[in-house]
């Protein structure tokens, strides 16, 4: 193993990549006229690593020097980071201001004429019917921008360890990193599109992306198939968003932000939206979203995309990508809110949005509870923290349609703070459990070469890793806090927001959100179960197997973001709390501004109003001390003899020792346990119904066609081909005849015609 | 000239191998392919030339319904009964001109070595020929022609180079296709006898063929009645040639056992003839009875794009199944005419182009695997992008092409026929929306039963037919024609407006006056 010091020279073509940003100031330009380069160059990138890749498939110098494309991936990536950050730079301490969100003017696409019936006549309306394409930037695309590039920057890099150094992916990395450009720039171009049909085309970029990369191993069928389910679930949302649009259009006469957002209560020609009409359209949009976010009844697809390689599932399935579906529920945010030029009476729509929150965030949460699969666990955690997201958002666009704004507007900000939250712990227990994952691996390589049913993903093969991988079992800790809500670490700040907004909602405005309301509070619970049992079965007790004992944490590249990150989510959810994040991205204010600790402190823990109190509290008991402590019954316990584990994290194993222990190997085999194991036989159920509709009526359809519409014409074929026998009688075989027969049909075809006609 | 250029070089080069002596044959099969690609490639050039404005400075935007650019003096051919030489395009034709000509070159690429080439490429030749002809002419009856003249060239393509069933496919792809082009026949001979005389022309008759004089022509046929007759004599032709269900049947066994530059020429160009047709003659000429027959397009169409969908999945050749979504795509651009909007129409006029470039992609693909595995069964094989990484990667593109993926061409067809059919008959687009999931499902599927899914990271499993054949991947002539199809459907797909401006402006200038007049007469509302 190369030490990951004697690599470090290996990043030398990314500088210029990082030098463009800083060239393009000094030259004078504005940080969003450079925001098209954000997609462009990985756009120009992508290809080049495919076809080099293939060209120089097993090259040394391609392999080793460039990580098989790696190194192109990293520099293109590196530059659209260093342009997000200047922009960032720009819109929040410097001198561009969001006045006009759409800050480039946009190109046209499709120009077309639409044909319209004014009462009398129908008439021609040209020239507005434009598609075009820009930028538009907002405290909420900023900060989306910035999770996309920070995340894809980093866990390129990840991959640069956690790929090139498997021997199974050895000469097929090109399309990997190929694949992860073209995925960043779909990602990129959706928080950067101005309108709702670029939105569109790059949210489907990222589904062929996803695709691609779940079915990366394409040889196992496992991976082919779960690519396939990927892309059909979601396809099946995105028909219903491309319905959305349509209605969208039809009512706006645009797709574009600048003008629907300017003022939704007027459609196009200056009639007024009907709240029906949009409540479709909304729904529409929102089954698009249900599909790409993973949420029930569409959720179905993102266990199976664990099948990619882990940087696939840090990346797309739990930190960038299925937050497509969030951004999208938050642009519908001036839809609802009354208080600007939303319409009025869709509350029914911001309760469906929060049931569907509720009920999944509960489902993936139980779910999780079997899982012994280290990432089946961290992806069924990502359903449930996006269903949080959901049931905030819900709550708050039903608090916006009320009039309700100042909760509104705080509910939503939260909502976002919780997905900036939950992407930077997601994406790095993900990379964390990657390593866990390769170190493992590779031992078991190591001990034993030729048992290959072996599963490093198994929790149940590890145990007693904090004190062979300090770096990662730190992270992970970090993480789970995180996505907990341990209180002052990352999630907390944003989840606490989430629940007791909702509980808000149900006690004083909607009886209705009830259900939404206590899923989430129970779901807080056992997230700390789920979470700190993950944590405790991976890292804590004695190791299970030989191999355990054999891991070292030394592959190069992996650590880094892993350092990052746990930085990150320790420290900053809090800072980015104290600056006054929530209000930012709900939309309140227009800038970061710094509040006292003492305040921020008070407003979380002490709040004024007394049911908040009481939610906040009952949230903290269950999440950080219940649900942990339960976990600890069961699958705490000390390191091994002699073992030790660094200080920030061996104070958790010792801790999850002393509350004794239990056995619950009944619970575990009860139908319950069985039914979850099965994922409440969401998955039997829908291949059931395609095994005995569709797949029959497809055969059935290709039947009909051969035998009935084919034999039809068959038929007559044969009856001509006896019918021609009965006229060869008729020949005569004299020319003359011939020559008459010919001349009298010809005449009386004219003459037939030249009657009809005259 | 550029229509006689290929046709007469092709029928000369065809002429000369069968003359010359058997001795100089394979020097002159050598060199009849080169100077047929040779030929072809310099068409192809001067039609890109003609669109980027190098040559004739055209403004291909702005060109409105009844203006022809290109256009010649018309030549008496038979002046007894008015048939003269006329052509001339417009942004209705000259897509499918450039297409052609851009789709020949390729597919001889992509069959450089076929057997006996000496005539196969020349045939090729012949057949851009008759192609150009039928989009270039403005005269009925020199259309009708052509129009038949095609059937000769792809005939001969699937007899000599088809697959086992060859004979049986070949018959019935002349036959069909004759027998409704005959209907079609006499529906333009009653156009013909209803014809206002003009000056010089028609001595015999007192009528003539031309299709500017006659759409110019008000009320052509007064007689509501035979008019919609006449109409649907027009359909029949111009639907079985797109084709339409229910008188597709013919296409898949065409395309089954045809060789591959046939199968691309076939679903690339020859079924655009059908729409085109239909747009040119029955809708340009009898606006009151389409908007008349709109419910029947509907159901052509609906049909067509569903029925076609399901039939798909159902089937387990893929040369079969990529036919089958040919029947499938087609029925959007019925979809498109009959949502009597300016973006539907652009739309349908953009899926004819898009679907000309992915479909040649698609049998490319599909003939590529009858060529280097020998069979096209779906499911008889896995894992074959292990072998033929560059077959798999055409193949996904071409795939995903074709079920619609954004950034590439079909996906702006789609969407525009899509919006344009929610404007006018509003949920019923759940039903085209849906079918997308369905063409999901069998372009999926197939992939997985082909190149993935072999569970062993080392090899794929070969078919049966393989024997002991070492596997291998495409061809570097195979590869570059695909390249340059993968090119040009990216390079469309993210630039539409390249064809798309000038189909904009077609399609608005024709609502204007064509279609809004009856629209009126006809007191129509969705």
């Amino acid at each position: 193993m190369v030490d990951s010091n004697n690599e470090w020279n290996l990043l030398a073509p990314i500088i210029p990549f990082v030098l463009v940003a800083p060239i393009l100031y000094m030259q004078g330009w504005e940080s969003v006229e450079a925001a098209f380069l954000i997609v462009v160059v990985p756009l120009l990138t992508f290809p080049i690593i495919l076809v080099v890749g293939q060209v120089y498939n097993g090259n040394e110098t391609w392999k080793n020097r460039y990580k098989e494309g790696g190194i192109f991936g990293l520099g293109s990536l590196a530059l659209s980071l260093s342009i997000a950050l200047w922009i960032a730079y720009d819109y929040i301490a410097g001198s561009a201001h969001f006045e006009m969100n759409s800050v480039v003017e946009p190109f046209s696409w499709l120009t077309f004429d639409v044909l319209h019936h004014d009462g009398s006549q129908w008439d021609i309306s040209s020239g507005f019917a434009d598609i075009g394409v820009g930028v538009w930037i907002d405290p909420v695309s900023l900060m989306l921008l910035f999770v996309a590039t920070f995340l894809c920057f980093l866990i390129c890099w990840f991959s640069l360890g956690y790929m090139n150094t498997d021997p199974i992916n050895e000469d097929s990395n090109h399309r990997f990193y190929g694949v992860f450009v073209l995925f960043a720039i779909g990602m990129f171009g959706m928080v950067l599109a101005d309108n709702f049909l670029w939105l569109f085309i790059f949210w489907e970029i990222m589904g062929l992306c996803s695709y691609l990369l779940i079915g990366f191993y394409y040889w196992k069928d496992s991976a082919a198939a779960a690519a396939k389910k990927a892309f059909l679930t979601t396809r099946v949302g995105d028909v219903f968003l491309m319905i959305g649009l349509l209605m969208l259009y039809n009512i706006y006469g645009s797709l574009e932000f600048s003008i629907i957002f300017d003022d939704p209560s007027t459609g196009v020609g200056g009639a007024l939206v009907e709240s029906a009409d949009l409540n479709w359209a909304l729904l529409m949009l929102f089954i698009g979203a249900v599909g790409k976010s993973a949420q029930f009844p569409l959720h179905v697809w993102l266990p199976d995309a664990m099948e990619g390689p882990t940087p696939v599932s840090a990346l797309i399935h739990a930190a960038t990508m299925v937050n497509a579906g969030l951004y999208l529920v938050f642009r519908m945010v001036p839809f609802v809110d009354v208080h600007v030029s939303g319409v009025a009476g869709l509350e029914d729509f911001a309760l469906i949005v929060a049931w569907i929150g509720g009920i999944t965030a509960f489902m993936a949460a139980a779910i999780a509870f079997v899982q012994n699969d280290i990432k089946k666990v961290l992806a069924y955690s990502t359903m449930s923290q996006l269903a949080y997201i959901f049931t905030g958002l819900g709550a708050g666009l039903l608090f916006l349609n009320i009039g309700e704004y100042h909760a509104g507007y705080f509910v939503i900000g939260a909502s976002m703070f919780h997905l900036f939250n939950h992407a930077m712990a997601k994406g790095m227990l993900f990379m964390a459990s990657g390593s866990v994952i390769h170190e493992i691996h590779h031992a078991h390589h190591h001990l034993h070469h030729d048992d290959h049913d072996f599963d490093p993903q198994d929790m149940r093969n590890m145990g007693g890793l904090a004190s062979k991988m300090p770096v990662t079992s730190t992270a992970m800790m970090f993480g789970s806090m995180s996505i907990i809500g341990i209180p002052l670490i990352g999630g907390f700040w944003s989840k606490e927001g989430i629940i007791a907004e909702t509980w808000l909602a149900c006690l004083h405005e909607e009886p209705l959100m009830l259900g939404p309301a206590i899923l989430v509070l129970a779901t807080a619970g056992m997230t700390g179960f789920y979470m700190t049992r993950m944590w405790l079965m991976t890292f804590a007790g004695s190791p299970k197997t030989d191999v355990a004992e054999h891991v070292h944490e030394g592959t190069p590249w992996i650590k880094e973001p892993l350092i990052i990150l746990t930085l990150i989510t320790a420290i900053g959810g809090f800072l980015l709390a104290l600056l006054g994040v929530v209000d930012y991205l709900g939309g309140e204010k227009d800038h970061l501004a710094m509040h006292g600790l003492l305040d921020t402190l008070k407003h979380a823990f002490l709040p004024d109003d007394n049911e908040l109190r009481i939610v906040g509290w009952t949230t903290i008991l269950l999440a950080a001390i219940l649900g942990p402590i339960i976990a600890s019954r069961v699958h705490g316990g000390r390191l091994a003899e002699g073992a030790e584990a660094n200080p920030l994290v061996g104070w958790l194993v010792n801790l999850s020792s002393r509350f004794g222990s239990q056995d619950v190997s009944e619970l575990a085999d009860s139908q319950l346990a069985e039914a979850l194991q099965r994922r409440l036989y969401f998955d039997d159920l829908y291949e059931w119904i395609v095994a005995n509709t569709a797949i029959p009526f497809a055969s059935f359809s290709a039947w009909f066609d051969k035998n009935i519409i084919d034999g039809f014409i068959k038929q007559i074929e044969s009856n001509s081909t006896s019918g021609s026998v009965t006229v060869r009688s008729i020949t005569t075989g004299s020319t003359r005849d011939y020559i008459l027969m010919a001349a009298v049909g010809m005449l009386s075809i004219f003459a037939l015609i030249w009657g009809v006609s005259a | 000239m550029i229509t006689l250029l290929p046709l007469f070089a092709g029928l000369l080069m065809l002429i000369l191998t069968q003359v010359l002596p058997n001795t100089q044959a394979e020097g002159m099969a050598r060199i009849s392919r080169n100077i047929s690609m040779g030929i072809a490639l310099a068409v192809a050039v001067i039609t890109t030339l003609l669109f980027i404005g190098h040559w004739g400075s055209i403004d291909w935007t702005n060109i409105t319904q009844g203006g022809y650019v290109l256009q010649n003096d018309a030549i008496d051919l038979i002046p007894s009964i008015g048939v003269t030489w006329k052509v001339g395009a417009d942004a209705l034709s000259f897509p499918m001109i450039w297409l052609t000509t851009v789709l020949i070159p390729i597919s001889m690429l992509v069959e450089w070595n076929a057997k006996r080439g000496h005539l196969f490429h020349p045939l090729l030749l012949v057949m851009e020929g008759a192609l150009l002809g039928v989009f270039v002419v403005l005269d009925l009856f020199v259309f009708y022609v052509f129009w038949e003249l095609t059937l000769i060239p792809m005939f001969l393509l699937i007899l000599m180079w088809g697959g086992e069933d060859r004979r049986y496919a070949a018959m019935k792809f002349f036959i069909y296709t004759f027998a409704a082009s005959v209907i079609m026949l006499v529906g333009i001979l009653v156009m013909y006898f209803h014809t206002d005389p003009i000056a010089g022309l028609g001595s015999l008759t007192g009528h003539h063929f031309d299709l500017v004089a006659m759409t110019a022509q008000n009320n052509l046929i007064p007689s509501e009645g035979l008019r919609h007759l006449v109409w649907l004599m027009l359909l029949i032709g111009f639907a079985t040639k797109m084709p339409s269900v229910p008188v597709h049947t013919w296409l898949p066994d065409a395309h089954v056992q045809a060789p591959t530059a046939g199968s691309m020429l076939l679903a690339g160009v020859m079924l655009k003839m059908g729409a085109y047709g239909f747009l040119r003659v029955a809708v340009t000429i009898f606006p009151e009875s389409t908007i008349e027959f709109i419910p029947l397009l509907l159901v052509l169409g609906m049909a067509s794009l569903v029925y076609g969908a399901w039939v798909c999945m159902g089937q387990t050749n893929l040369k079969r199944m990529v036919a089958y979504s040919s029947v499938s795509h087609m029925g959007l651009i019925f979809l498109g005419i009959a949502t009597m909007q300016p973006l539907g129409i652009a739309g349908a006029l953009f899926m004819m182009f898009a679907h000309g470039i992915i479909s040649p992609l698609l049998f490319a693909v599909a003939g590529a695997f009858k060529h280097h595995y020998h069979t096209l069964e779906i499911g008889s094989m896995r894992g074959i992008a292990h072998h033929s990484p560059w077959l798999a990667a055409h193949m996904m593109l071409g795939w995903m092409a074709s079920l619609g993926l954004p950034l590439l061409a079909g996906f702006v067809a789609e969407v525009a026929i899509m919006i344009a059919f929610w404007m006018t008959f509003g949920w019923l687009v759940l039903l085209p929306a849906l079918t997308l999931i369905i063409t999901a499902v069998y372009y999926l599927s197939s992939m997985q039963r082909t190149i993935f899914e072999s569970n062993d990271p080392e090899k794929g499993i070969l078919p049966d037919t393989m024997h002991d054949e070492e596997p291998r991947d495409i061809t570097w002539h195979e590869n570059a024609g695909m390249l340059v199809l993968a090119a040009m459907t990216v390079l469309f797909g993210i630039m539409p407006f390249i064809f798309w401006d000038m189909m904009s402006d077609w399609s608005s200038g024709f609502t204007v006056e064509t279609l809004i007049d009856a629209m009126h007469s006809q007191e129509w509302m969705p």
